[in-house]
């Protein structure tokens, strides 16, 4: 049976119904649209398309920008973008429910030893005495919104302390930053190269790290259409092989150092263009060296903790309790941790 | 010569008149969900385009049975309530002042006129930090959203009283306020009527922005949670909850009409 | 309680609407003032009720109101100005309600006046009920039910077809015979002036001047309809101003 979507509502609308139908794969020049966030957390992306990977696999490859996680998901299902690197969230379990995307690999993880994602308090639950996350009891807990991954941190890190949280949505991480500044929120979790500047700034404190409730979390996937994974596996072998290149280039310059100094600061360099552009270099280059965490080489995928994330998804009542790993993930293209 | 030729004089009125058909309306609105429900079923439309209609009145019984169309409904309406008549009450007043005073009109209507294109939704985040971020700054936005289309229908109403009758008020020697509330107001009535309808659909667009931010409960809420959880029946189930708030609100000013206007010809 | 009208002139943006207007107003006695279109007539009946400033002149109060008077110079406009939102009964309270008076008092005016304006069974119409004639009557009763000193009648049968102006003629004549009240009464309508003015005051074109104050001494209960005397001072009139209407219709509008 033919599904529907837009692109096939579009091409319908222009009575050119058989043209849609999906070329053969060529193995040259093939385009495609590859979404990302302005975050470190893309750099696989940023690194593989700078360094000419992707060409070198034959794709011709565009990257869309998007503002928020969810938008990118979207675009996936509608078939506007063929990858994309996000956090596992409610709303891209749903949409592999609806048999429209597929987890394919592994992006950003935490790992012992190297700075991960914090946990932020207001200067007001600060100073009110909330100095460590054990001290939440009773507070209120920045979120997008229900479903997102900071929903996901903050209610593990809360049964971890045994004490029970209210959760504010707020949409939009400029938001909630601006609701945790004024000390409309008293706590928050977010990726490194945000909660570094904020705590200097003063106006907030991190007490925790992510880390330490939520050991190995598979922060970040890489993600495809259901249509790519399970019919273009040429297409999508190659373009995580280009990405992972990407990947090595990027970890073993930020977190193995292995070019020094000035691997470093080439590399933020060449993520300047698109994290922080809109700085000046020298103010943008500690943000993106703060934000450093490890992408998965080979976009491995740590399936333990995305098992963790759907039953947490689905413990909630966020998400289908009869979605499986087998419809949210497809881990035949890289290795599972 | 020719002959005096007879002929009717050819018919060249009618058109122009739409009448109601009864049930048409009805009609359409069947036929689309049962298309959309047959759609659904047989497979054309994909579960990503459009969630099954069954399956939507599916969730908003269960939205029913287990109590939570009113934990949501009664923040959501809360704030409606409170935060329109704190637009409108000021609303009214304001053009009423706009509508009799001259230095109030000249001074505030560049004002007015300035405030009304602002997208309010834009100017939450400030409200947040003015008001809190609780239901302070819920009511406010939809107060702030509700009030400038009122001042500009009240004004207008204001505008278009007979002045013939307020000169008559006060040939019977009426003082201001017996003038403004036996007669600019009665007569405004029908143009801030019509600009409250305005007015409260705008309101009603407005909870949803004003739940974008730290509500918990709330129809807006509950619609924003099913977007990013891409949740098509809740997403569906909420706006026909808004939907039907909007056919309320129009009703009950429709009725508020027949009882106050009964006067108009 | 007599007027007096004392070198009143008036202008609008520097053009002369009246000119050294002179006039008395004397107690139980009604003045039509006539005049081509345009001639300020109206304006002057709102300087004398109070209603608009002249730019130089005054108009006199000789005498105190009599006693139970609430409202001394009542008007009657053209357009009716009633309330639609209010019965009749009610809009013959409105200029009650502005003096305090008991519930129940007002209550007794308002039928009072109803009955002797034929509108007992009306009291809770709508103004939208009724037909124009009819809304001039309650615009009289309202007029009459604060026991004005001098009643202004600003062409209050002008907006009326020919039969219903005949018929309010005689219901003025009646009220006015019945118990005589003093009245400016502004029309265009020479018929009107003749049948209802002790005396008639001929404005010519603008700047309103008073050209010549008419007096008809045959009483009002007795003029009839195509009265032959009547129809006289009525063509004495016309020839007054014949020559100022036609003038004043070939002036350019806001010239």
């Amino acid at each position: 049976m033919q599904k529907f979507n837009r692109r096939h509502a579009i091409g319908l609308i222009g009575g050119a119904t058989a043209a849609t139908l999906a070329a053969p794969a060529i193995a040259q020049n093939r385009k495609i649209t590859v979404g990302a966030l302005r975050f470190t957390s893309h750099a696989g992306s940023f690194v593989a398309y700078e360094n000419g990977y992707f060409t070198e696999a034959g794709l011709d490859l565009e990257l869309k920008f998007f503002q928020a996680a969810q938008p990118m998901a979207v675009a996936i299902a509608s078939g506007d973008v063929d990858f994309g690197v996000t956090a596992i969230s409610g709303g891209l379990i749903s949409l592999a429910q609806k048999g429209a995307v597929k987890v394919i690999g592994g992006a950003l993880s935490e790992e012992d030893g190297i700075d991960g994602q914090k946990i932020l308090a207001s200067d007001a639950a600060f100073q009110a005495g909330l100095t460590a996350p054990s001290g939440l009891d009773g507070k209120t807990f920045g979120m997008s919104t229900a479903g997102s991954s900071f929903h996901y941190m903050g209610s593990k890190i809360a049964a971890a302390e045994g004490v029970s949280v209210t959760f504010k949505p707020l949409q939009k991480v400029g938001a909630i930053i601006g609701a945790l500044k004024s000390g409309q929120i008293d706590a928050w979790s977010i990726v490194p190269h945000i909660a570094k500047p904020l705590a200097g700034s003063g106006a907030v404190h991190i007490i925790g790290n992510v880390s330490d409730y939520i050991p190995n979390y598979q922060v970040t996937t890489v993600f495809t259409s259901e249509k790519n994974a399970a019919g273009e596996a040429d297409l999508v072998k190659s373009f995580l092989g280009a990405y992972s290149k990407g990947v090595t280039d990027y970890n073993s310059a930020m977190i193995d150092k292995a070019g020094g100094e000035d691997g470093i600061n080439a590399m933020v360099d060449l993520l300047h263009k698109y994290v922080y552009a809109d700085q000046p270099l020298e103010k943008a280059a500690p943000g993106i060296i703060n934000g450093t965490m490890r992408l998965n080489e080979g976009a491995a995928l740590n399936m333990t903790s995305v098992e963790d994330q759907l039953s947490w998804f689905q413990a909630e009542g966020l998400v289908d309790a009869n979605i499986t790993m087998d419809i949210l993930v497809n881990p035949s293209f890289v290795e599972t941790l | 010569m020719p002959e005096t030729h007879a002929q009717p004089v050819p018919f060249r009125g009618g058109g122009f008149r739409p009448v109601a058909i009864r049930g048409a309306g009805l009609a359409v609105f069947a036929s689309l969900l049962i298309l959309t429900e047959w759609g659904t079923r047989s497979g054309w439309i994909s579960a990503l385009t459009l969630p099954r209609p069954s399956d939507v009145v599916k969730t908003f019984g269960e939205l029913w049975s287990t109590g939570m169309l009113f934990k949501h409904l009664v923040p959501s309406l809360t704030r409606l309530v409170v935060g329109a008549s704190i637009g409108v009450t000021l609303g009214v007043s304001t053009g009423i002042l706009i509508g009799l005073f001259s230095y109030v009109r000249s001074g505030l209507v560049p004002l007015v006129a300035a405030l009304f294109p602002i997208p309010k939704i834009a100017l939450l985040p400030l409200f947040v930090i003015w008001f809190g971020i609780d239901e302070g700054s819920k009511y406010a936005l939809i107060a702030f959203g509700t009030f400038t289309p009122t001042v500009v229908a009240t004004y207008g109403a204001v505008d278009n009283v007979d002045r013939t009758l307020i000169r008559m008020g006060q040939s019977f020697g009426m003082g201001w306020f017996a003038i403004v509330r036996k007669i600019v107001l009665p007569g405004a009535m029908p143009g801030i009527l019509s600009g409250l309808r305005i007015s409260l659909a705008i309101g009603i667009i407005l909870l949803v922005a004003a739940e974008m931010l730290g509500a918990e409960y709330g129809i807006g809420a509950y619609i924003l949670e099913a977007g990013a959880l891409y949740d098509l029946e809740r997403l569906f189930a909420g706006v026909v909850i808004l939907s039907a708030l909007g056919i309320l609100v129009s009703t009950v000013i429709g009725a508020i009409e027949k009882r106050l206007l009964n006067w108009r010809t | 309680m007599d007027l007096r009208v004392e070198g009143l002139s008036h202008a609008y943006d520097g053009m002369a609407v009246l000119d050294g207007i002179d006039l008395d107003i004397a107690t139980g006695r009604i003045l039509c003032l006539v005049g081509p279109s345009g001639c300020g007539k109206s304006t002057l009946l709102r300087i004398i009720g109070g209603l608009e400033r002249p730019v130089s002149g005054q108009v006199m109060q000789l005498g105190t109101p009599p006693e139970g008077c609430l409202n001394p110079l009542t008007y009657v406009f053209q357009d009716f100005a009633l309330l639609p939102w209010r019965s009749v009964a009610g809009n013959v309270r409105l200029g009650l309600e502005a003096h305090g008076l008991p519930e129940a008092r007002m209550a007794e005016i308002v039928s009072d006046v109803l009955a002797r304006t034929n509108l007992s069974d009306f009291a809770e119409a709508l103004p939208k009920q009724l037909s124009g004639g009819m809304k001039q009557r309650v615009a009289i009763a309202r007029a009459l039910a604060v026991n004005p000193a001098v009643m202004l009648l600003d062409e209050p049968l002008s907006a009326l077809d020919a039969q219903t102006r005949e018929l309010l003629m005689e219901d003025l004549v009646s009220l006015w015979t019945r118990a005589p009240f003093t009245a400016v009464y502004v029309t265009h309508n020479l018929a009107e002036a003749v049948r209802l003015g002790h005396s008639i005051a001929v404005l010519s074109r603008r700047p309103g001047r008073i050209r010549e104050i008419v007096h008809i001494d045959k009483p009002l209960a007795d003029r009839i309809h195509m009265d032959a005397e009547l129809e006289s001072t009525q063509e004495h009139l016309w020839n007054l101003m014949r020559e100022e209407a036609r003038a004043a219709d070939a002036e350019l509008l806001n010239a």
